[in-house]
């Protein structure tokens, strides 16, 4: 919008290589519609931020303080006991933690071993059936959740995948969305990578495992971060099928004990934070995967 | 016969096509085998837990069926009968399905212009742009159990919100115990953390626009705010049917916000009461799947023809 933006563009589609190695090098004037759109990012910046760190600096309050009107921003006197109140055993949270852990952890790999072997099949490999298959793939990624959770529901209870770990694992073990990224890796490599492999009489399997896998690493990362975060995050299946509190995800452990502690909001703070910290951690390290993938996606949405 | 072989696969390699079929069909039949067994396991997961799971709900809707596995009871359409008279006399039902099409109305036009806003602003030639996004995503990337914890609690009556608009000099209301503003509060919570998705498949749609176009524009004494509405605005159409899309089809079922921050029965006097929290309701608290089916199908029915709609006039391509 900024006419700054307008005529570096311009200059990039003149000298597209001196441009982008020039890119950084002459500092930007500081035009007042420039200071004006860094106002606006930086104020954004905090309007996504503030919630995560006010609530952050309050599960450190004591239950008096978090009450107390008006809000301090920061905890005085600061404790742990919030956390070792949630962390003590006698709140489940602990095993709430593991099972998430569990059921993140074997999506992930699962849908980075399953949906690279069928975006392989998909990408790299000519068989009849293929292209139904595949369009059936893109279709599903349309079906709202809402309209198969209950027959979902019925067929894991038939296939004795309720209340374990199974119920939540094997529907979620190679989804629609991961395959279709995969897919779509995949068919960007050239074809002459296993080719000649092929011709010399390696089998699929090898050449899938030792020439086109040890390739996939951007897809894999994407894949693997993608699926962590929507079996962490995941509240309505989980919630559905699993009956006995033991076997609880930390989602639907967190909402239950909200239930249970209503209004002692630095307890309820707490528990969110433990939720967040493992994401945001893994999100910082990886975000331009994470971007990367959700640009490609778009399908992050759900 | 050999004839036949070469017709019914006019793509076989050529040269091997005269004399030996069988070498051929053997071939093609490992190359077969080796796909499925790749495949095998997606196509079980798809099979299984999709589209069986997409027939056996048709097929539930119109059964009395209850959790016990007792034998279901062909009920016809009654079912749908059933839905009818919840939709015509204000039941649950009826009352979710509208609360959705208010939220879904609210929430996808603002989240959409907010996440063209802010890609716009990123497009620019911005310093750290990369850690901006960043942030920017971050409410979208936390579980909504956790998000909507947090926002119980700034949404309380003495909570962080309202002390920011005592700054303001506004007396906030009581959010989430007042029948007209619940709603509004997870609509507003739900804004700010899907924008931040869409944001970045402007963004991306956003680099593919030919910076050509612009220069041609400017060399013709187009304005900044000219560029936007005959350039950018009219190429982005397909990604905003994306945008819009997706983000109706989240929208319509929404559940976590809702069944955390208000519980099941969508307090207060229904105001947040969602088609989705009636569908679980309807199944797993009074055990009537069949029921609970046919509501999941008719809230597709109506997802579906949204979209149908949004594409018919959203997803023009524009070429110039």
């Amino acid at each position: 919008m900024s006419t700054i933006g307008g005529v570096a563009r311009v200059e990039k589609a003149h000298l597209p290589s001196v441009a982008v190695s020039m890119r950084r090098r002459p500092p930007l004037p500081l035009s007042p519609s420039r200071i004006l759109l860094y106002v606006v990012l930086a104020g954004y910046g905090l309007f996504s931020l503030a919630p995560f760190l006010f609530a952050f600096s309050s599960s450190f309050k004591t239950y008096a303080q978090v009450l107390s009107w008006p809000p301090s921003l920061l905890p005085n006197p600061a404790t742990l006991d919030n956390y070792r109140f949630i962390l003590s055993g006698a709140q489940l949270f602990p095993r709430y933690i593991l099972n998430s852990i569990i059921y993140a952890g074997a999506v992930t790999v699962l849908n980075v071993l399953l949906a690279s072997m069928a975006g392989y099949a998909f990408g790299r490999m000519e068989f009849p059936g293929k292209n139904f298959f595949y369009l059936l793939t893109l279709a599903v990624l349309m079906i709202p959740s809402q309209l198969i959770l209950i027959p979902k529901f019925l067929v894991a209870y038939t296939l004795h995948l309720t209340d374990n770990y199974g119920g939540l694992i094997v529907p979620a073990m190679v989804t629609p969305t991961s395959v279709f990224l995969m897919t779509q890796f995949l068919k960007t490599l050239p074809r002459e990578l296993e080719e000649a492999a092929l011709i010399d009489g390696c089998s699929r399997f090898r050449a899938f495992w030792q020439i086109i896998f040890p390739l996939v690493r951007p897809a894999v990362t994407v894949v693997a971060l993608l699926s962590f975060q929507g079996a962490w995050n995941e509240f309505l299946w989980p919630l559905i099928v699993m009956s006995h509190q033991e076997n609880y995800t930390l989602t639907v452990g967190l909402a239950f004990f909200k239930g249970n502690y209503v209004t002692q909001y630095n307890l309820v703070l707490a528990g969110a934070m433990i939720s967040i910290a493992p994401l945001v951690i893994i999100f910082f390290i990886f975000q331009r995967y994470f971007i990367q993938g959700l640009s490609t996606s778009g399908l992050a949405g759900r | 016969m050999q004839l036949a072989a070469s017709k019914a696969r006019p793509g076989g390699p050529p040269g091997t096509r005269r004399g030996l079929p069988f070498k051929i069909n053997r071939r093609r039949l490992t190359e077969t085998l080796t796909a499925y067994t790749f495949l095998a396991p997606y196509l079980f997961v798809l099979i299984v837990f999709t589209l069986i799971a997409v027939v056996t709900a048709l097929t539930l809707s119109f059964f009395y069926v209850d959790f016990g596995f007792t034998t279901p009871i062909f009920y016809g359409f009654r079912n749908y009968l059933n839905i009818w008279y919840d939709l015509t006399h204000d039941g649950d039902f009826a009352v979710g399905l509208r609360n959705c099409v208010e939220y879904t109305i609210g929430v996808v036009t603002l989240q959409t212009i907010l996440a063209l806003f802010l890609a716009l602003l990123l497009n620019q030639k911005v310093r750290g742009r990369g850690f901006f996004r960043t942030v920017f995503y971050l409410p979208a990337m936390t579980s909504s159990v956790a998000i909507s914890l947090i926002f119980y609690w700034l949404y309380q009556p003495q909570g962080g919100i309202n002390y920011v608009l005592s700054l303001l000099h506004i007396q906030g209301p009581a959010w989430l115990e007042n029948p007209s503003t619940a709603l509004l509060a997870i609509m507003l919570l739900n804004i700010w953390t899907t924008a931040p998705t869409f944001m970045l498949m402007y963004l991306a749609a956003l680099q593919d626009i030919p910076s050509t176009l612009y220069e041609a524009a400017r060399v013709d004494g187009a304005n900044s705010w000219q560029m936007l509405w005959k350039i950018t605005v009219p190429l982005l159409r397909p990604t905003t049917f994306a945008v819009v899309a997706l983000g109706s089809i989240g929208a319509f079922q929404m559940f976590d916000q809702a069944f955390v921050m208000e519980g099941a029965s969508g307090a207060p006097l229904r105001s947040t009461l969602t088609a989705a929290m009636v569908i679980y309701d309807t199944a797993f608290q009074k055990s009537l799947m069949g029921l609970a089916c046919a509501q999941a199908f008719v809230l597709f029915i109506i997802i579906f023809a949204v979209t149908l709609l949004q594409k018919r006039y959203i997803d023009v391509n524009i070429q110039y």
